[in-house]
């Protein structure tokens, strides 16, 4: 199993470094400068020099990026050109809120996606599938924008009672009661797209084990339908749904600023836009970054749970 | 019984005999599919949305971006079908031609995008070398979550249709790159082709006259799914402010415009989000249909 | 049914005008009637289509979606075809219980062996915890597993195809049926493997008193495990006898062709035909093995093992090479070489005298018209897209050879030496039988008169009949057009009627070669004999004067 860890992280590693270079380098080729907009369009030579010294944006290209993840290793992400504040503080802000919603979103998308593939395929009635097919396809159509308004439109402002957007005001621990309220919306419409893809692939996968020669010989047992998906199917399908799951945190991720836009939620969504309009190269490039890494990570740990479920893998042949 | 004896004497030919569970009737195109039920449906659908875009100047009762006195805001009724926004511009008609802007995008930049990541995937594919450098690429570029690329490449080229353009290149580049290989790498496993190789046929006939006709059919649901991702990428960046420039109308501009002026034309968006969900669910009840066709 | 012998208790299974109809046209079982008695081994032989594996499915009830049956089937006396779900799961294992062709695909591959079998008995109520673990390994013995405490927490992949058998036996067994259905559970497995599991299914009937009602196309696993034998054909029953009775006199005419078909090897006291005429020993072979090795793994995760390990052998022009072994030998990996489909660790591969692997530019695509390949899956050896006469004429438009009106008389020409109309040409493969498919395939091969051919088990997936013919085919064209083939199979049987060398392989080894009627009539290898020893004989009388044919000390391997 750690061998099996130690031959894919050489990879992940790579597109890692790959991709750190390439957000620090594209970020200092976008036109606009920003020396010229923190220092104002009347800024005196000298003036400039030194804001650009400070900044070290006067070293060639390299020596910066090396200098760069020098203070990464440190956990020194820099201060930010505009926003102002220490860079790592404005990041664990928005991360908090960002992860709140991203979470409680992906635990929503798993429990229905569980809970309406195992049921239609125990049940295996017409009606179920078709209305399950039905949902499924209406939720995968329905843009996330267009699902956020409706909700809004819906739970907010046609029956006020749910809050149109924001955070809870309390914290999400204070007052739990009140923070699932702020919650509810935004993570339903984040939910909703991975959700039926999840449900559909799921379902489908479970189908796929049902036609195996497995479960025709465990049927010739006297074993019942519903046993068979709970105790064979599902735990057959379960590594590759949770490769389909990883990549569904990616769509979440994005997913999560056009939410976060739409439901006021001051997450990383919002921070990274302001940052790019903004021209805040080094917030730029830590969010940039932080959203390669976690993708990154999450396919590692995906790609190791799906190992270590298969025991084909974990456990080499030994005939 | 006798008459038995007879095709035991010529059994192979005879007409082909079925299988115990196999169905030998003939497998019709899988374009069939859309003439009927999913596939109808999506096809009228998109049909419908196309039709009216293409038909914009015909059916706009103004120009898009005609300022028309004293109607400033104002709800649906006869003159303004959809109603006015807060500039007084008649939004039946920006509707209208804001869905050529989502034509463009959705046959335009993604076939391009598709041809380009086909060819790069089939060219590829063929050597251990190019293939290990196009996936890690392939890899590089969807690591980012889609909407997050949309954001960094506006930084770089500043938003605009363009812009969109672009980001759907960049996101479907790799995306049809990935599955080519995958189909290029299963049916070069084909005994069919492998035969071929032997007798001499050379890596381009091979691809040119085997692999890429019998890898069409996935690549074909994959362009469904991914014009519908199209119309969701052009909302979504014209919903944040990175899409189309004003005035210049596009359905996830007009969507965006919606929202800003939400509690005081609350059915301001329900003309431009009723075309954007036709759109996409036509799309992707096209891609359901002709997937359901294949497996068939 | 006049002829069916009348026992005083009510048989085990009662089959009574089974009919099964599909949405398609023609029903897949018209009329089957069978009884098996208490301890009793019954056959249902038939080729594909016969409505054989339907038969079986309709008694344990997983008959396919979509699938009506009428007609009755009774166990001791109780009929069981219409019930619900919900009774038929108290019958299946319980009372019936269902053995499968594929062990490589019959058993959960996540669950441990211990966790299947535990299964089983918890579907009917049976113990659990530790009694359940001591069945577990009581079963385990009973199929002769070695060490069955500790194979209780493997996993399927950690078997080998003929234990993951014998444990797919176990389950269906687990809670004594009376009723055993064996669906061809030879078929995917070695022959040597067979044999031992033929045995173990014969073992099992003679201690437990399980009746065995076992579905084949093998007309040799009929001769070694059947006391009775029912002969389906498209649904219908077209013969039933005792064993010995059948093979010594079949009344119908079609369980002649049946048995005239099956491919024989000559028995240790035949006489060894004639050797063929030796060729001049100075001509150029068609195909030289000069100490050729391939591996495969790959190096990089640091385990390369041999599939080929120095093998030398000559094959002269128009002759047949046939190279024999079971599965993991190392015969196909030697075919595909023949034809550059895989790349060479050591050693030369010459084809007519030429290196293969050394060739460039023209004399590399000179060289290659001179083979042809025809690969084992009539499925896939034909591209889907493309029309018959497409597919055949594809060797001439890749060289460019001749008119566009001389390529499609020499179609035409082809698929005559097949002897398929040329009607053909404008079919798509779909609309082919497997043994319409693997002709097409054949043809295919020789449109550039190639001289090599390689022939990867061309005729395994067809069925016997249909086999017989494509084999005759092959040897007549083979005479006629005087090419050289390397002609690859796992059936002995089959390799002895068409080639005149054989190479007998084992792990990547060659244990013996020489002529065929050498070989095959007096082997000198340990290992060929054991071999041939395996093959079931369709003969029931070989089978009674040898008795249970194999040691059980075979089994633990």
């Amino acid at each position: 199993m750690g061998a099996y860890l130690l031959r894919r992280l050489p990879s992940a590693l790579v597109v890692l470094a790959v991709a750190s270079f390439a957000i620090f380098a594209m970020v200092r080729l976008v036109p606009g400068d920003p020396v010229a907009t923190l220092a104002g369009p009347d800024a005196s030579p000298e003036a400039r020099a030194e804001i650009a010294a400070e900044l070290g944006l006067d070293q060639p290209l390299v020596t910066q990026y090396v200098t760069w993840l020098g203070q990464l290793a440190h956990l020194d992400l820099g201060t930010s050109y505009r926003i102002g504040g220490q860079v790592s503080d404005l990041v664990a802000d928005g991360a908090v809120n960002t992860i709140v919603l991203t979470i409680a979103a992906l635990l929503l998308a798993v429990a229905v996606a569980l809970v309406s593939s195992v049921l239609a395929v125990v049940l295996d009635k017409r009606w179920v599938n078709a209305a399950l097919s039905f949902g499924n396809t209406l939720a995968i159509a329905l843009p996330t924008f267009v699902t956020g308004l409706v909700l809004i439109l819906l739970f907010a402002v046609v029956f006020p009672v749910l809050p149109a957007g924001g955070t809870p005001p309390d914290g999400f621990i204070a007052r739990p009661d009140i923070a699932a309220q702020y919650l509810l919306l935004p993570a339903v419409c984040l939910a909703l797209g991975a959700g039926a893809a999840l449900t559909r692939f799921l379902t489908e996968a479970l189908r796929t084990e049902m036609r195996q020669p497995y479960v025709t010989t465990a049927r010739a047992l006297g074993i019942s339908r519903r046993r068979i998906v709970l105790t064979q199917a599902l735990r057959n399908a379960l590594p590759s749904t949770i490769t389909v799951l990883g990549i569904q945190f990616g769509t979440l991720l994005g997913g999560a600023v056009l939410v976060e836009a739409i439901f006021t939620w001051p997450g990383l969504g919002g921070l990274i836009e302001e940052a790019i309009s903004g021209r805040d190269y080094p917030l730029v490039q830590v969010l940039l970054l932080l959203s390669v890494a976690v993708f990154v990570a999450v396919q590692l740990l995906t790609d190791v749970v799906h190992a270590w479920l298969d025991p084909r893998v974990r456990i080499g042949g030994a005939a | 019984m006798s008459e038995s004896l007879i095709d035991v004497a010529a059994p192979e030919h005879a007409a082909p005999q079925p299988d115990e569970q196999f169905d030998q009737r003939r497998r019709p195109s899988i374009w069939s599919a859309l003439r009927r039920g999913k596939g109808l449906a999506g096809v009228l659908l998109v049909g419908a949305v196309v039709a009216l875009g293409l038909l914009a100047p015909l059916l706009a009762p103004h120009s898009p971006t005609e300022q028309i006195p004293g109607a400033n805001l104002v709800g649906p009724s006869g003159a303004h079908w959809l109603g006015t926004d807060e500039v007084n511009r008649d939004l039946l008609s920006r509707t209208l031609f804001g869905i050529r802007t989502d034509l463009v995008v959705v046959f335009l930049a993604v076939p391009i995008g598709a041809a380009i990541g086909i060819l790069v995937g089939l060219v590829s594919s063929w050597w251990t070398f190019t293939d290990v450098v196009a996936q890690r690429v392939f890899d590089l570029v969807l690591a980012f979550p889609t909407l997050i690329l949309a954001i960094a490449l506006t930084a770089f080229v500043g938003p605009g249709l363009r812009t969109v353009f672009f980001v759907i290149l960049a996101v479907e580049l790799p995306v049809f790159g990935r599955l080519t290989r995958t189909s290029v790498r299963t049916v070069r496993e084909m005994p069919y082709v492998e035969a071929a190789h032997v007798v001499g046929a050379g890596s381009w006939w091979q691809l040119r006259r085997h692999v890429l006709p019998n890898s069409m059919e996935p690549l074909l649901v994959q362009l469904a799914v991914s014009m519908s991702v199209a119309v969701f990428i052009e909302g979504a960046m014209s919903f944040l402010g990175l899409g189309v420039r004003p005035p210049a109308p596009s359905l996830g501009s007009l969507i965006r415009d919606g929202v800003r002026n939400m509690y005081d034309a609350p059915y301001f968006a329900v003309g431009p989000l009723a075309l954007v969900v036709a759109l996409v669910l036509g799309l992707l009840l096209v891609s359901q249909a002709l997937a359901e066709a294949r497996r068939a | 049914m006049p002829d069916l012998e009348v026992s005083v208790s009510t048989p085990v299974l009662e089959v009574r005008d089974l009919a099964i109809s599909f949405s398609h046209p023609r029903p897949a079982v018209r009329s089957v009637s069978v009884t098996v008695d208490q301890g009793e081994v019954v056959a249902l032989v038939g080729e594909s289509g016969s409505g054989k594996s339907m038969t079986a499915r309709a008694v344990i009830g997983l008959l396919p979606d979509g699938a009506v049956a009428t007609g009755s089937v009774r166990l001791r006396g109780e009929e069981v075809l219409g019930l619900p779900e919900a009774e038929l799961v108290k019958v299946r294992g319980r009372r019936v219980a269902m053995v499968f062709q594929e062990p490589q695909t019959a058993l959960n591959p996540v669950r441990t062996i211990g966790w299947q079998i535990g299964e089983a008995l918890r579907a009917h109520g049976g113990s659990r915890g530790r009694a359940a673990r001591e069945r577990a390994v009581e079963l385990l013995r009973q199929v002769e597993i070695p060490d069955p405490e500790e194979r209780l927490g493997f996993y399927p992949h950690q078997l080998s195809g003929g234990q993951k058998q014998r444990v797919v036996l176990a389950l269906a067994l687990a809670n004594e049926p009376e009723l055993l259905l064996a669906d061809e559970p030879t078929t995917a497995l070695d022959v040597t493997v067979q044999a031992e599991i033929l045995a173990l299914l014969r073992r099992i009937r003679d201690r437990t008193g399980t009746s065995i009602l076992i579905i084949t196309h093998n007309m040799g696993v009929v001769a070694h495990l059947a006391d009775r034998v029912v002969v389906l054909r498209q649904g219908e029953v077209v013969e039933e006898a005792e064993t010995r009775e059948l093979f010594a006199a079949p009344r119908h005419a079609y369980t002649r062709q049946l048995l005239a078909a099956v491919p024989r090897l000559p028995g240790p006291g035949e006489l060894v035909q004639a050797l063929p005429a030796e060729p001049a020993p100075d001509a150029v072979p068609a195909l030289e093995y000069d100490d050729v090795r391939v591996h495969y793994g790959s190096r990089m995760r640091g385990r390369v093992l041999p599939a080929v390990d120095g093998v030398t052998l000559r094959l002269e022009r128009g002759e047949v090479l046939g190279l024999v072994g079971e599965s993991g030998s190392g015969k196909t990996t030697l075919g595909r070489l023949a034809a550059g489909l895989v790349p060479l660790a050591g050693g030369r591969v010459r084809v007519g005298g030429e290196d293969l692997a050394a060739a460039r530019g023209r004399r590399r695509v000179d060289l290659r018209r001179r083979l042809a390949f025809v690969h084992q899956d009539p499925e896939a050896s034909l591209d889907p897209r493309f029309s018959i006469g497409e597919a055949i004429r594809e060797p001439l438009d890749v060289h460019g050879v001749g008119s566009r009106q001389s390529r499609e008389q020499r179609v035409l020409e082809l698929l005559d030496a097949v002897r398929l109309p040329a009607s053909f040409a404008g079919r798509r493969p779909r609309e082919l039988s497997g043994g319409q498919r693997q002709r097409v395939a054949l043809a295919r091969a020789l449109t550039l008169e190639p001289q090599l051919l390689i022939a990867d088990e061309p005729t395994s997936a067809l069925d016997v009949s249909v086999q017989a013919e494509v084999l005759e085919l092959f040897a007549d064209l083979q005479r006629r057009l005087g090419f050289a083939c390397v002609f690859i199979s796992h059936d002995l049987a089959v390799v002895n009627k068409v080639a005149d060398q054989v190479a007998v392989l084992r792990a990547g080894k060659v244990v013996e070669s020489g002529s065929a009627a050498r070989v095959f009539g007096e082997p000198a290898h340990d290992y060929t004999r054991r071999l041939l020893d395996a093959v079931p004989v369709p003969d029931p009388t070989v089978r009674d004067a040898t008795g249970p044919a194999l040691h059980p000390h075979v089994a633990a391997s």
